[in-house]
């Protein structure tokens, strides 16, 4: 298709490469490091050809602080969190889109405004909150709290999936005999079902990739991977190998899915571009 | 199934002073209309006067601000859409995109329960009357425009409904395949039996589907009849330049005796009055004929269109149209004078446009 100009190609494929270098370089480096022993991590200059060792991985699977426990943790907040999002988000969605009630703008408004705070802001009154109803260091708390954002920007991602049927096609179900909760079932869901692989996807992987959260309203017995990795940064000494090999493992579900999901992703990110130049 | 169980099938309908509001602006102002069972009845009118809205109403889509619904004289205006027994084709046809045009067409006897040997066979019958049997396994999205149409009106039919409602079903189709399928639908129909409320702006499609149509002005219906009776005798001023294309020429004059009086010259009618009076006179370009005594007019323009031609006029302030099957020996620029055999005319009360 770019067979005509060569050289607008070959230059694109090189400036994507460069792109895709500065990217990576990073996650080869960590990749290699979780490989070496402690001794190479720190040797200078850094080798490239060393010995490589599966010590780490035994270490941070198998060992005294093994981060197994906490990729479950992760694993059960991202989960749930991911779950009861899309619960929500689902009948919030299609019901900004298409209800008729008073303040319906000014509640889209909400929902995008939240998206705009600065989360460091509201970590206090979330601990406090939190500590009110004994919800720190609980599955449930951590939850709860990946809600109040994972909510709105799935309910935002999802309004315009929604928007794009049009209202006959549900006049016509309704006609059919299909009333209103078969009408979403059968009509307006498998219509969504990009839009709705794409938000599980975004708010999967932002409550597995969240941190700061999880750091101050976790605690010893809810502790997300995320946080886990510092197990190995102490006071006298940093495991750097182990980190790297504990955030290869952190790494691994996010990789697959973006590699399994590629395709749906991206649409998520341009659908706003390609809204309507579809079908029809 | 046999034409028999089609002609029980098929309901009457009557809707007596419906009226909608929009908030403060109201789109029908009290429609009253009867419907015979198994009639093919047209809704036409120009845009935005109110055709889809009551077509709505009849479908239970939209709640009535005023005004009741009745279906075989038991009043339905509360019913939800699914509860009425209709079936409607949509201007946008509606389909499911992510369902087989099979799924499509059985949709709606999935939803009421009807075991799926029996929608098969139901679904292949549809499918057949209206020519799709070959499509049954594609989507939508692999369907031309026609066949869309047709896979649409495979779904209506196939419930076998009481009340069939069609808006503006051919307006997305080209002129040709307009034509060939408006035929279709009229034989479909014939076949069916089923009551059908089509709405159209397009005045020639109600004429040759409607067994009557109710003309629709600003919210209004200012007219039903047959096809004929509303072409011959319409009701009103607007109703009259609404329908037949060209549309009909208007001149104002003063009528008395049997004589038109437009612009100084008198003009012969059939209809006589004794009380002199302004009046519209309306004559159809078909009826206008070019002669030595009459209104004197300037050809403005001459279309050919093969098998007729359209001479249009300046006649003072007047714009006319003639409409002849000859080509009249007569060019651009030159003067003539114009004018009706009596009885050609309609005439129409100067203020209110009724029909006199
Ligand atoms: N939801 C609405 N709010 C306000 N006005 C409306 C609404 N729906 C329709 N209308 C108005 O009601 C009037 C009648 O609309 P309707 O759709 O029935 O017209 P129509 O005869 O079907 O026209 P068309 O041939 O263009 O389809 C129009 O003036 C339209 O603007
Ligand atoms: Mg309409």
């Amino acid at each position: 298709m770019t067979g005509r100009k060569p050289f607008r190609s070959l230059a694109l494929a090189a400036v994507a490469g460069v792109g895709l270098a500065v990217w990576v370089f990073p996650v080869i480096w960590g990749l290699l490091t979780s490989f070496k022993t402690e001794r190479d991590v720190l040797a200078y200059p850094p080798v490239w050809f060393f010995k490589p060792t599966l010590d780490n991985y035994r270490e941070v699977i198998f060992g005294a602080s093994s981060i197994m426990p906490n990729l479950w943790s992760s694993l059960v907040v991202s989960t749930s969190a991911t779950f009861f999002t899309m619960l929500f988000a689902i009948p919030a969605a299609y019901a900004l889109a298409r209800l008729k009630y008073p303040a319906k703008r000014a509640s889209g408004f909400y929902v995008l405004a939240t998206q705009m705070l600065p989360p460091v802001g509201l970590i206090i009154p979330y601990y406090l909150a939190l500590q009110k109803v004994g919800g720190l260091d609980t599955y449930s708390g951590l939850t709860l709290i990946y809600l109040t954002f994972s909510l709105p920007f799935a309910i935002w991602l999802m309004v315009s999936y929604f928007e794009d049927i049009p209202f006959e096609m549900e006049e016509a179900a309704l006609l059919d005999r299909a009333g209103r909760l078969r009408t979403l079932w059968y009509v307006i869901l498998p219509q969504v079902r990009g839009g709705i692989a794409v938000t599980t996807i975004f708010v999967f992987l932002n409550a597995w990739n969240e941190f700061m959260f999880a750091v101050v309203l976790g605690g010893n017995r809810v502790r997300p991977v995320t946080v886990a990795m510092f197990n190995f940064i102490s006071v006298e000494q940093t495991q750097w190998a182990k980190v790297a090999a504990g955030a290869m493992l952190a790494m691994l579900p996010v990789i697959l899915i973006g590699l399994f999901a590629q395709r749906h992703i991206v649409k998520g990110l341009t659908v706003g571009a390609v809204k309507g130049g579809g079908r029809r | 199934m046999s034409g028999n169980e089609a002609m029980r099938a098929s309901a009457s309908v009557r809707i007596e002073g419906v009226v909608k509001r929009h908030g403060t602006t109201t789109v029908l102002h009290g429609v009253d209309l009867a419907i015979e069972p198994g009639e093919f009845f047209v809704l036409l009118g120009p845009s935005g006067s109110g055709k889809t809205t009551t077509l709505r109403i009849l479908a239970g889509l939209e709640p009535v601000s005023d005004g009741r619904v009745f279906m075989d004289e038991v009043d339905v205006t509360m019913r939800e859409p699914g509860e009425r027994d209709v079936a409607m084709v949509f201007q946008s046809y509606a389909l499911y995109p992510h369902m087989t045009v099979a799924q499509n067409i059985g949709f709606p006897l999935k939803m009421v329960g009807t075991p799926s040997v029996e929608v098969a066979a139901a679904v292949n019958e549809a499918a057949a009357k209206v020519g799709i049997a070959h499509l049954l396994g594609r989507t939508p999205g692999q369907l031309s425009g026609g066949q869309q149409q047709r896979c649409a009106l495979a779904r209506a039919i196939v419930r076998q409904p009481r009340l069939f409602l069609l808006d503006e079903p051919l307006s997305n189709l080209d002129a040709k395949l307009r034509m060939e399928t408006r035929l279709e639908l009229h034989a479909l129909q014939r076949n069916l039996g089923a009551t059908t409320v089509y709405v159209t702006h397009d005045q020639e499609e109600a004429m040759t589907l409607a067994d009557r149509i109710a003309v629709f002005m600003d919210g209004r219906i200012v007219q039903v009849g047959t096809p004929r009776e509303v072409f011959s005798t319409p009701r009103t001023i607007e109703v009259a330049g609404f329908i037949g294309t060209p549309a009909m020429n208007f001149v104002s004059g003063a009528w008395s005796g049997a004589t038109v009086t437009v612009a100084g010259v008198p003009l012969a009618v059939r209809a006589s009055t004794d009380q002199p009076r302004e009046v519209k006179l309306g004559v159809r370009p078909n009826d206008l004929r070019i002669v030595a005594e009459g209104l004197p007019a300037r050809i403005e323009r001459i279309e050919d269109l093969g098998d007729s031609c359209i001479v249009s006029f300046a006649a003072g302030e007047s714009h006319l149209k003639l409409k002849s099957d000859r080509l009249h020996p007569v060019k651009e620029g030159d003067e003539v004078r114009l004018a009706f055999e009596p009885g050609a005319e309609h005439l129409f009360d100067a203020q209110t446009g009724a029909r006199l």
